[in-house]
């Protein structure tokens, strides 16, 4: 097998920018408890990451806490075998399963309109130090360099910062029924962001690029219309990413579900690559390389769910009907299409890893 | 325009009464809520606004939404829309002077705690005329069973947004079907296929509200709405 002739962050930065490397990138996520099951099972050390086993090109660390309360603990409302519903620091009242990873139900907010927002979360967002988690950044950053990975500030952009203090029910019609009200949000959560970034990159150092998680998008269709983001998200993403790109930073952007209407207007807004391309929400990554592949580099697209198989030949068809068309223009980083669950044997997963390089490769 | 006209493209439209302001191109102008209120002061047939105006709005923005023409804020604003005309129904559905199509019964399954898609559903059939019982999420087999046995006839719909919890929807439709074999149920949510339906046993998918709606719809209620 060819070797690799370039580091994760040479690599992973010329792919962001579509310039020629010796192979596509590697980055994955995975459920919390599959890195436990597999180290159970001794495929990874105890204190190995999937990161160093893997060889992975990218790493990346989340420093900010964007909740209107600092040092608010959690209040436990109820709590059963199975369920916690916990009333957080923004005054949502959220219930989270103990035995799995997953979205919370989102069960009541304090927030439901825009009196609830002045009173209860915009006066609390302020940039104060106590947001940011200095040294877990600095370690993070540490490693990465040391290891040769590209390193990545990760966190939300405005979508995601809202959803938590009102619920998507309560942000979306904000949206429909009062438009200035969601712009406020997004205008103090992108000022909130761009703010704290200028504190941890100033003292810190910069990143390698920024990954903004904005999940937008569900089963065959996005959340809002083209332009509905284009009114009310879109000058929030401008604004953070503006702010990056001056910096010289390249801009990861993921959301889950169906979002390809959304994709012009996230160029607009700068991105320079989208993950996670979600198969089963309807996203379709040969299509997207198609109609975007000359201004956007991708991550991810293959079917997790092909995965689950743990058939050698179904994971092999599936990155064979895809890797070798979009390596096509040098923009391209392996990832399947959302997280690598326990139900994925370690075995297939390892083989969906050579495979996929194998089949990525250049030189 | 005419009255059931009116209240259908009001609920189409979310414009939920007088003062609120969306649509933009309403303001000002009367709402599903005065428009229902007016219409039952005047003697209309409560049945009629439902079938005729309510569920008429509401399955055209089902069908917009179907086709990615509205999206979901514009979803919540008809069933915001739609609920102010409901409200005002519930003498007439109490008394039998309107009618509902039958029940759904509907929740997340047991594991899964999303529930965005699960409301939407849950809207939807209510604007099509239907007693929606929501269970909510995390939903036992059981829960499900037991709402079968109060409600005979009811149909089951199953939510789930994880391939891992998904896989619980055929304990579900297992155990409906064994107490009533002619128990509909039918499924949705991001990992669903129609092959994962068909190999579970459930009676029906679709990828949106709508879907469901339509094929209810086709089959024949058994009401006296005309959807036959």
């Amino acid at each position: 097998m060819a070797m690799d002739t370039m580091t994760g962050v040479e690599r992973t930065a010329r792919i962001l920018a579509r310039k020629p490397v010796d192979r596509i990138g590697l980055f994955e996520h995975f459920w919390g408890d599959t890195l436990a099951l597999w180290q159970e099972q001794g495929h990874i050390q105890p204190n190995q990451g999937m990161e160093d086993h893997f060889g992975f090109d990218m790493q990346g660390f989340w420093p900010f806490n964007a909740v209107a309360r600092l040092g608010f603990e959690p209040v436990v409302v109820e709590e059963t075998d199975e369920t916690v519903l916990r009333r957080d620091g923004n005054g949502a009242l959220l219930r989270t399963h103990k035995t799995h990873d997953a979205t919370p139900e989102h069960v009541d907010f304090l927030v439901q309109d825009r009196a609830g927002w002045e009173e209860h979360i915009r006066p609390f967002l302020t940039p104060d130090r106590a947001r940011i988690n200095f040294e877990g950044y600095r370690a993070a950053r540490r490693k990465a360099a040391e290891q040769g990975r590209f390193f990545f500030w990760s966190g939300v952009n405005v979508f995601e910062l809202m959803h938590p203090v009102c619920g998507h029910q309560y942000m979306l019609m904000g949206m429909a029924v009062d438009p200035d009200w969601a712009r406020d949000m997004v205008d103090t959560y992108a000022r909130l962001t761009v703010d704290l970034m200028d504190i941890l990159f100033s003292e810190e150092g910069k990143p390698d690029g920024v990954w903004f998680y904005e999940d937008m998008g569900f089963k065959g269709r996005p959340f809002i219309s083209p332009d509905m983001y284009r009114e009310i998200i879109q000058p929030g993403h401008r604004r953070t990413i503006n702010h990056v790109k001056a910096m010289g930073l390249p801009v990861i952007m993921h959301s889950c579900g169906y979002v390809e209407p959304l994709v012009p207007g996230m160029i607009e807004a700068g991105i320079d690559c989208l993950q996670v391309i979600e198969v089963k929400a309807g996203m379709d990554l040969l299509r997207l390389y198609r109609d975007f592949g000359d201004r956007l580099s991708f991550m991810g697209g293959i079917d997790v769910r092909v995965l689950y198989t743990n058939d050698r030949a179904a994971i092999d068809r599936e990155l064979s009907a895809k890797i070798p068309t979009v390596k096509g223009n040098w923009g391209y980083v392996l990832h399947s299409d959302h997280s690598i669950p326990n139900q994925v044997s370690y075995d297939s997963y390892k083989f969906f890893v050579d495979r996929g390089l194998e089949l990525g490769r250049y030189l | 325009m005419e009255l059931f006209e009116r209240i259908a493209t009001c609920t189409s439209r979310g414009k939920i009464n007088q003062n609120s302001p969306y649509p933009p191109d309403l303001r000002g102008q009367e709402g599903v809520f005065e428009l229902v209120r007016d219409a039952l002061a005047g003697g209309v047939n409560p049945n009629d606004i439902l079938t005729q105006g309510l569920m008429v709005g509401m399955n055209d923005v089902g069908r917009k939404f179907s086709k990615n023409e509205v999206f979901v804020p514009d979803l919540l604003m008809a069933a915001k829309a739609m609920t102010a005309g409901m409200d005002q129904l519930k003498p007439a559905f109490a008394s039998g002077a309107a009618v509902h199509k039958g029940v759904f019964v509907v929740g997340t399954v047991k594991g899964d705690l999303h529930d965005i898609g699960k409301n939407l559903v849950r809207m939807m059939m209510e604007g099509a005329g239907y007693n929606v019982i929501d269970l909510g999420v995390d939903v036992a087999p059981e829960k499900f069973l037991a709402e079968v046995e109060k409600h005979p006839g009811a149909i089951i719909g199953l939510s789930a947004l994880l391939t891992t919890t998904m896989v619980n929807m055929e304990a579900t439709t297992k155990l409906v079907k064994e107490k009533d074999p002619k128990a509909l149920v039918v499924v949705g949510g991001a990992p669903l296929t129609q092959e994962f339906c068909d190999k579970i046993g459930a009676d029906a998918y679709s990828p949106d509200p709508q879907g469901i709606i339509d094929w209810l719809n086709a089959r024949g209620c058994g009401c006296s709405c005309g959807c036959n």
